[in-house]
């Protein structure tokens, strides 16, 4: 039985890894009793599929995987018992069985929203906000000098991002961002937030940047959906 | 540094990089298991430090033991510290944060008590720097009633002489019964408080506890210990290690911490047996953990149960000195496997018995021939391991690595020492002849692809061992066998590993070490030394100035021949066992003869048994 469920990941389980998240749910299901379905070849594992990583330290909201149990069961019994498992922070929210067909969630979502919240060090009027993200989406190129364990490597990140927008709550900017994700990668999103600081001059207190993603999606032209219905 | 800084500020900190340093998942502290209490309402805290990576501490049976022990009783809060890795202690160091803990993120110095784990020398520096990063005075003489009792056990504490300036006291022994002991007494000490000599002196009373302050050394002029003397009254001459006597019944953990990043050992850990029943020569853990006892399979299988589903891993493995050893591991091993197989549980053993018994329980636990297959034959010759009381011969290991090949596995690792005493260049000869003919047979067996790995470690004489008073080899000497090795294993399926020469002396320096040795560390810690044992962040140069500031010649330590009537640095502390035994034991060694194990009913009058009023327990 393949089941897809959508959960919640903060608190301190924002910083579980993203390979060290398959083993949490792989023991939480043992402890459950579950009958996991394995791989097969010399040396099986679960099978627990998520959708897009999510970086360490980054809230999400509504997070999801794809889990194969060897039996038929209650779906809403098996997210109950599974949820009783689960260490502080992971929030299980939905559960649904899907079609043995049904693509994985990696083909799928394409398209991932997040909530950015970061002081001002300065007093920012709405409309300066407003300016620089205008002039930073007018940019048909923006370089963005990433350090990997390679060396430095210059990347184009303007494809990635879809839409931002940004208001101020208090003396903190609220952006949301909506970020393309594809089989040739995406793009951080403290990346684009960093790079609009720098190229349009905003004074944000970037080291107490604080992310959330809100969700993941699949999206055709104008219309998102959850990744529930599509295959 | 901690003046005033609580939880709460330190939270607040953390938050805002956490997320930058390496494997966050080391300090959130909020696993699986991990036991929250109420820390208001608790008698007596104690933080159960390790001074190693999480990774490393995390994977300690010992300390997962102590922290249940300890959370059972419900007056008292046990939490877990480790030392934070290098790119986190700088973090913490640039934003003034103190040393915490895991579970309630209370800085270390709020604590009652900070118990140490002493697992190898390698890690003393890192004690120091964590004590450092609490803001806790190094020294004991520098505390106040404000500041916790440092403690340490471990088997290290058998020669805890260099580290004696900064422990209050030290656990000798099995602590699993003996810490709760000391927590009693902590907390009587807390609602009717004593001055700090007479808490010492009642904590002098309970069985394995060592107060370094209570003893005098004197040295003699040439260097070596002239007395080591009681300054106070009504302590024991020689202090005992605690033994747990039921160990069937004794405590288990059975609710292990589960971590989220991944530890070394990352499974389920049953304890089958305590003690060895072999007496190899050079072996620490074989001596201070006798006698031998061993668990009943039905009390395995119920802890097996219980681990199963309070953790949800896949594999539990089977430990001991010696599990292949354990006179029920078949049944165990079968039992364990038609109970769990079905739920993809698997089942490992630590380490092999060098005999063809040993290959066909790694035949029952290993269904893919994957991982390779290791054996200890520690020595290359017959005659240098009848010197170190390795009761094994050429043709049991010839019979283990047959039956391996047959049985499908095509690699083979054998561990030896090198630097052994009374070593030759014969047998180093051995260990390329026994490399070869390893090698050769799984030619001949049919096998493709073999490969022979021959990883050769530096031996390092430790204190309560027959070995005591033998120098280590020295540095020029070990390297040159190690190059005599490199050259002489030149066969494209052999392959040669070795351990780094200045490590191992500067642990024998530590193992054998006084209490002079203390100033050394001081200065190491001050020279940023730390995560010894890890290669990338040992610093040879770091220590030899350390040595050179304190005046102390490690050379004097490390490299010196002891005569057997000489004072040595751990004469008050025992682990049970007769001196005598000791003397006889290494005269046994020159003479190149045996001693057979405790198992066929010859004592060999250690003299533990009667020393500690335990018996050997086997349960087969």
């Amino acid at each position: 039985m393949r089941l897809r469920i959508e959960f919640r990941k903060q608190d301190d389980a924002k910083y579980i890894a993203h390979l060290d998240l398959t083993r949490v749910f792989e023991r939480a299901l043992r402890r459950a009793g579950m009958a996991m379905a394995y791989s097969e070849g010399f040396n099986p594992h679960p099978k627990i599929a998520f959708g897009s990583a999510l970086a360490v330290g980054v809230e999400g909201e509504r997070e999801y995987v794809d889990l194969e149990l060897r039996f038929e069961q209650d779906p809403v019994e098996v997210l109950r018992a599974l949820q009783v498992q689960m260490p502080q922070g992971i929030r299980l929210t939905e559960g649904r069985v899907i079609d043995a067909g049904m693509k994985p969630l990696m083909a799928v979502l394409n398209c991932a929203r997040y909530r950015l919240s970061v002081p001002s060090s300065l007093s920012l009027p709405e409309e300066r906000l407003s300016r620089a993200i205008s002039a930073w989406l007018e940019r048909t190129q923006v370089p963005y000098l990433r350090f990997t364990k390679k060396g430095r490597k210059e990347k184009d990140i303007r494809p990635w991002v879809e839409s931002i927008s940004g208001v101020m709550e208090a003396e903190t900017v609220v952006f949301q961002l909506e970020i393309n994700i594809s089989p040739q990668g995406s793009v951080r999103p403290e990346e684009v937030i960093a790079s609009l600081c720098a190229l349009e001059n905003l004074p944000l207190a970037l080291d107490e940047l604080r992310i959330q993603r809100i969700g993941l999606y699949v999206r055709h032209g104008e219309d998102r959906q959850p990744p529930w219905r599509i295959s | 540094m901690t003046q005033g800084i609580t939880r709460e500020m330190i939270q607040e900190k953390i938050t805002r990089f956490l997320a930058q340093v390496q494997k966050p998942g080391r300090y959130i502290g909020n696993e699986w298991n991990a036991v929250h209490k109420d820390w208001d309402a608790a008698e007596v805290r104690i933080a159960l430090a390790f001074p190693d990576v999480y990774e490393v501490g995390m994977s300690h049976l010992g300390m997962r033991l102590l922290y249940e022990v300890v959370n059972r009783q419900a007056e008292y809060i046990a939490e877990r510290v480790f030392a934070p890795w290098t790119d986190m202690e700088q973090r913490m160091r640039a934003e003034r944060i103190p040393l915490f803990s895991l579970e309630s993120g209370q800085p270390l110095g709020n604590f009652d008590l900070i118990g140490f784990s002493l697992q190898y020398e390698m890690s003393f520096s890192n004690l120091l720097n964590m004590l450092d990063l609490a803001g806790i005075p190094l020294d004991a003489a520098a505390r106040g009633p404000e500041d916790p009792w440092i403690i340490a056990g471990g088997p290290c504490a058998y020669n805890p002489e260099p580290l004696a300036p900064f422990i209050d006291f030290f656990l000798l022994g099995e602590s699993e019964e003996q810490l709760l002991q000391v927590l009693a007494l902590v907390a009587e000490h807390k609602k009717k408080p004593l001055l700090r000599e007479d808490f010492l002196r009642e904590a002098a009373q309970l069985p394995g506890v060592y107060v370094p302050e209570f003893y005098q050394v004197t040295y003699k002029t040439d260097g070596r210990i002239d007395k080591i003397e009681r300054k106070v009254a009504g302590i024991p001459a020689q202090v005992q290690k605690a033994i747990v006597k039921d160990f069937d019944a004794a405590a288990f953990p059975e609710r292990p911490v589960v971590p989220y990043v991944e530890i070394i050992h990352d499974r389920m850990t049953l304890e089958v047996m305590r003690g060895c029943l072999r007496g190899c020569r050079f072996c620490q853990a074989g001596m201070i953990y006798r006698p031998v006892r061993e668990r009943s399979p039905e009390t395995l299988l119920k802890q097996t149960e219980a681990l199963l589903q309070a953790t949800g891993y896949q594999e539990v493995s089977l430990t001991s000195l010696s599990s292949g050893d354990y006179s029920c591991i078949q049944p165990l091993i079968g039992e364990i496997l038609d109970h769990y197989q079905a739920q993809g549980v698997n089942v490992s053993l630590p380490s092999l018995r060098l005999d063809s018994f040993g290959v066909r329980l790694a035949e029952q636990v290993q269904k893919v021939r994957k991982a390779g297959l290791t054996f200890a034959p520690e020595a290359g010759s017959q005659r240098l391991r009848n010197v170190i009381n390795k009761g094994v011969r050429e043709d049991h290991l010839m019979e283990a690595a047959e039956a391996a090949f047959r049985a499908g596995w095509s690699r083979i690792k054998l561990y030896f020492m090198i630097g052994l005493p009374t070593e030759t260049w014969e047998d180093l000869d051995g260990i390329v002849s026994l490399a070869q003919r390893v090698a050769d047979l799984g030619t001949r067996c049919g096998r493709r692809n073999i490969t022979v790995t021959v990883s050769a470690s530096s031996f390092v004489p430790k204190s309560h061992t027959p070995f005591q008073w033998e120098p280590q080899d020295r540095r020029e000497s070990l390297r040159e066998k190690q190059q005599y090795l490199r050259d002489k294993l030149r066969d494209r399926r052999i392959k040669y590993s070795y351990h780094d020469v200045p490590t191992s002396f500067l642990e024998a320096v530590l193992a054998k070490g006084d209490r002079r040795l203390a100033e050394v560390l001081r200065a190491a810690q001050r020279h940023g030394c730390r995560f010894d044992g890890w290669s990338e962040h040992f610093d040879e140069a770091r220590w030899l100035l350390s040595f050179q500031e304190a005046g102390v010649d490690p050379e004097f330590y490390a490299y010196r021949r002891k005569d057997y009537d000489e004072v040595l640095p751990w004469e008050h502390i025992s682990c049970g066992i007769h001196k005598d035994f000791f003397v006889t034991e290494h005269r046994r060694a020159l003479q190149e003869t045996l001693t057979p194990d405790c198992r066929g009913g010859t004592c060999s009058g250690c003299g533990v048994c009667n020393a500690l009023a335990v018996d050997i327990d086997l349960k087969g």
